[in-house]
């Protein structure tokens, strides 16, 4: 259980690690790590953590941050998928640290097993697992996510039949983690693609029968940058920890485009 | 010393939940340049997790529904205990903040003629809370978010900046408020990425930063919950009351071992779920409190009525006001008629077809199926209590939020009163907005009245802040041994499950207060490695003081009240005592003579009674005489119309 690259103990660092459970294995966890005070390059640290089949990769960053290096960073709020703070590449895939499983994860039997995990990829990396997520809010604030309406605000809610509601549900389960966006190949080469998030957030209500802005947002997402530079690769599909039918929402809105009909 | 970045605004909201961002908004829209500031990124906030729904009284499933019976229902699950008159303008206008969210474009599920659906929750007498699915938190949330996003961009298109009228500083911790002779001058924080000052001078604060449950081991809280608005407002000046009431969620997940405390939505209930032990037993029927029996079936055939015919059958009792319920399930499993992970078993497969489980509770579905390996459609789910919100906090003005200190407002959970002793289910997201609108009123208000007249920070002041601040890099070097910041957090949360639990006695929390002053002592001495860029040891170790303060007040106010009350079970005073319901306990920090600095405070805690004003014989009269009797003394209910004749 101690890091495969030492450092010498520093006061206050480190606390006494707990009784290994029962049934734990250990574990290496191989993590991409960025310090901008330090290094020029980020490089990969390993760490030997016990782990339980039923611990999901955020208890081990947390085995990590708790006794073994307290200057790991990254982002973690709710712990369990709802809030979309920790999406990182785990095994070169992007998913929620707080929704993957290690037993998912095992080598085979009498195999050691190697996690390793990564900053998402195509923005810039802040430290360690934390990337600056600026130019992905940027790219969600530029389709207009906010319902446009005209004429007078009713004084109670606006009737919606279920029909109508169920049109869009899909795309308003997103929680804005990144998952999708950062997972897309043509988002890596080239950043100023709005990415398949923002379009999930357009298509939330360009499909809302509440909504008259249908028209501006799918001027928007007409731009060189937009949905047509989507390739569908169905990697955004797979990411989302949410289940959306992310390439699926992105296809209904080039349709939209093609027939200027919602 | 340290360079500071200075910023100037009229309103600085700290948090941004349901409470900040709708506080932020109504500043904003009132013509006041509003900041908004937080410690996770926009968007994330504990809100997020809030699954059941919004409860407001629109009557929409059932018409018979309404202001009063809303109301009714808030005070009987706080045991009478509630500020009334935040209940009351909570109940009134719980119905204008859900429209207005629905106007915003919030999503809800729809009754067949297209209005907003409302389901069933605990201790609520008519279906009532709007949702959608089981994540109606999130759904806020975004559409709040959606609505600044939307300020934002009028903004730009009038004045060619978005952040003319809001500015949102993400992931960005306050560490104390500057307050000048009295009144607010503004607030000290940093920048988490680079480490980096933050000075916003501002004539009022809203405080908006949710509870307190990162102070104890099982918890459905995030890890944004260490009581920074508690303790800042503590440091200010202002009181906190109610400490002692803490709500246990009684269904939260007890198995596997990682995700112990994560929440079960109460909707699992309002849907049909129903509670048994390890003999299969319906054990809820053996714990319907004298005070409720009246409102409560006491056999299976007349709470299953119900589901279809809630008019002529008593409810089921697992719809009892969530302190009941987490009693209950911690006397079985004392009892050992536990689950084998040590909770009870949660039954929604038996009850409803897989399809309509799946559709009704996805994210439950989900939540079950990946992280604990169980098809909740098939088998049942394991439950126990899990510490889940805090209905104390700061004491404030129930019309404008207004706390003691000039200038600084709070709403939401970290505001102490609307709820009690107890908090029913789905009020805590109208709470949010009522309050968080008023609040918003209210500074916006008082910015106005104070006119030019706006305090300045003092820069000793900020010099301390700041010392204060970087304290855990060592620069002074610590008084005894270095202290990591994690190992602290941990042994906190144990002393506070086991010592301040769900169920308290005296030498327990006798022990539990002199624990914690070793740990304030200790928290001192907390040390730190690396730099002030984005360092979560250094962030830990400035949140570690607000949880100890909080958690000694908490433990203070808990041994002070001897009796037993909504989220307060004393063993050694196990009934709920009249005498006590008019009574509330209010934690202040003693004044220090020393000219110690503010921001240095973590002790001194003391707790004063103050009497609870009485009821408005208006809002006394939609009671019953018999049900009050049951809770105040009989010279209190001498304005009652019957008893006046």
């Amino acid at each position: 259980m101690t890091a495969t690259v030492e450092k010498a103990p520093t006061a206050g660092s480190r606390g006494s690690q707990p009784p290994v459970p029962e049934g734990a294995t250990t574990i290496t966890v191989k993590i991409r790590r960025f310090n901008p005070e330090t290094d020029t390059e980020p490089c990969w640290e390993s760490f030997d953590v016990p782990a339980l089949p039923t611990d999901r990769v955020l208890n081990l960053l947390h085995y990590v941050k708790w006794y073994l290096d307290g200057t790991l960073t990254f982002r973690r709020s709710c712990a369990h998928g709802i809030c979309g703070s920790d999406a990182m590449r785990i095994n070169g895939v992007n998913r929620l640290a707080c929704k993957v499983l290690v037993k998912d994860l095992l080598a085979g039997a009498g195999k050691h097993t190697t996690i390793t995990v990564e900053p998402i990829k195509g923005l810039p990396v802040h430290k360690d697992l934390l990337v600056d997520m600026e130019p992905f809010f940027e790219a969600y604030r530029a389709v207009k996510p906010f319902l446009i309406t005209s004429g007078n605000e009713p004084t109670r809610e606006r009737i919606q039949s279920a029909a109508d509601r169920e049109r869009f549900d899909d795309t308003t389960k997103c929680i804005l983690c990144a998952a999708c966006t950062t997972s897309c190949p043509v988002f890596w080469s080239e950043q100023r693609y709005f990415g398949p998030a923002a379009i999930v957030n357009a298509h939330r209500f360009i499909f809302d029968s509440r909504d008259e802005g249908a028209e501006e947002r799918l001027d928007i997402l007409n731009d060189v940058d937009g949905v047509w530079r989507c390739r569908t690769t169905f990697n955004c599909t797979d990411a989302c920890p949410r289940g959306i039918q992310v390439t699926k929402a992105i296809q209904e809105v080039k349709r939209a485009l093609l027939f200027r009909r919602v | 010393m340290t360079e500071i970045e200075r910023h100037a605004f009229d309103v600085v909201v700290i948090g941004a939940g349901g409470a900040g961002l709708r506080a932020a908004i109504e500043a904003r829209s009132r013509g006041m340049r509003t900041a908004v500031v937080c410690k996770s990124l926009f968007g994330k906030a504990h809100t997020v997790m809030a699954e059941g729904g919004i409860a407001a009284a629109m009557g929409n499933v059932n018409p018979n529904d309404g202001w009063q019976v809303h109301f009714r229902d808030t005070m009987r699950g706080g045991k009478f205990l509630n500020n009334w008159r935040m209940a009351e303008l909570h109940a009134k206008e719980a119905p204008e903040r859900v429209w207005e969210l629905e106007t915003y474009g919030a999503l809800f599920d729809r009754t067949k003629d297209g209005r907003i659906s409302q389901r069933n929750f605990g201790g609520h007498e008519y279906p009532r809370l709007a949702h959608v699915g089981d994540r109606t938190g999130l759904e806020l949330i975004r559409t709040l978010q959606q609505q600044i996003v939307a300020l934002q961009q009028r903004d730009f298109q009038e004045f060619g900046d978005y952040e003319a009228g809001l500015r949102v500083f993400g992931e960005c911790t306050v560490t104390d408020l500057l307050v000048e002779s009295g009144r607010v001058a503004g607030a000290f924080g940093y920048w988490r990425e680079s480490g980096r000052f933050l000075l916003f001078e501002a004539p009022s604060v809203v405080l908006a930063t949710g509870g307190i449950g990162k102070s104890y081991k099982v918890t459905s809280n995030s890890w944004e919950y260490t009581g920074d608005g508690h303790a800042l407002a503590l440091r200010a000046g202002a009181a906190l009351i109610n400490m002692e009431f803490v709500q246990f969620h009684p269904t939260g997940m007890v198995w596997p071992p990682s995700v112990k405390g994560i929440l079960v939505t109460e909707s699992v209930r309002g849907d049909g779920g129903v509670l048994r032990n390890s003999e299969g037993r319906r054990f809820m029927f053996d714990y319907i409190p004298e005070v409720f029996k009246e409102k409560y079936a006491d056999n299976e055939t007349e709470a299953d009525r119900w589901y279809d015919d809630p008019d002529h059958n008593r409810r089921p009792p697992e719809l009892l006001p969530r302190d009941e319920v987490a009693r209950a399930i911690n006397a079985e499993v004392k009892a050992g008629r536990g689950s084998p992970h040590g909770g009870v078993f949660l039954d929604i497969a038996s009850r409803l077809p897989g399809e309509e489980i799946q559709r009704r509770l996805p994210s439950m579905y989900h939540q079950f199926r990946e992280l604990a390996d169980v098809d909740i459609t098939r088998e049942p789910m394991e439950v126990g209590p899990t510490c889940h919100y805090v209905m104390g906090g700061v004491e404030v003005d129930p019309d404008s939020a207004a706390s003691g200190v000039p200038g600084l407002f709070a709403a939401g959970e970290v505001a102490g009163g609307m709820h009690g002793s107890n908090r029913l289910g789905g009020n805590s997201l109208s709470d949010l907005l009522v309050f968080g609108r008023r609040a918003g009123m209210g500074a916006a208000s008082y910015v106005e009245s104070i006119g030019q007249d706006r305090p300045t920070p003092v820069e000793s002041e900020v010099d301390n802040a700041a010392r204060w601040a970087l304290a855990p890099f060592g620069e002074r070097g610590p008084d005894g041994p270095p202290e990591n910041p994690y190992t602290l957090q941990m042994e906190l949360q144990q002393v506070m499950n086991d010592l301040v639990g769900i169920i308290r006695r005296s030498d327990e929390m006798e022990q539990a207060l002199k624990k914690l002053d070793d740990l304030g002592r200790r928290v001192r001495n907390v040390m730190v490695e690396g730099h002030r860029q984005y360092n979560p040891g250094w962030h830990l170790a400035l949140d570690l003081r607000n949880m100890v303060l909080v958690s000694e007040c908490v433990a203070r106010s808990a041994l002070e009240r001897t009796e037993s009350r909504g989220g307060h079970t004393r063993d050694d005073f196990p009934q709920m005592d009249p005498e006590w319901r008019h009574q509330l306990l209010a934690c202040e920090l003693e004044h220090s003579e020393s000219g110690e600095s503010r921001a240095d405070r973590m002790d001194g805690v003391r707790v004063l009674r103050r009497p609870q004003p009485a009821m408005r014989p208006d809002l006394l009269a939609l009671f019953e005489l018999a049900e009050l009797t049951k809770f105040y003394l009989a010279e209190e209910l001498a304005e009652h119309p019957s008893e006046k004749g």
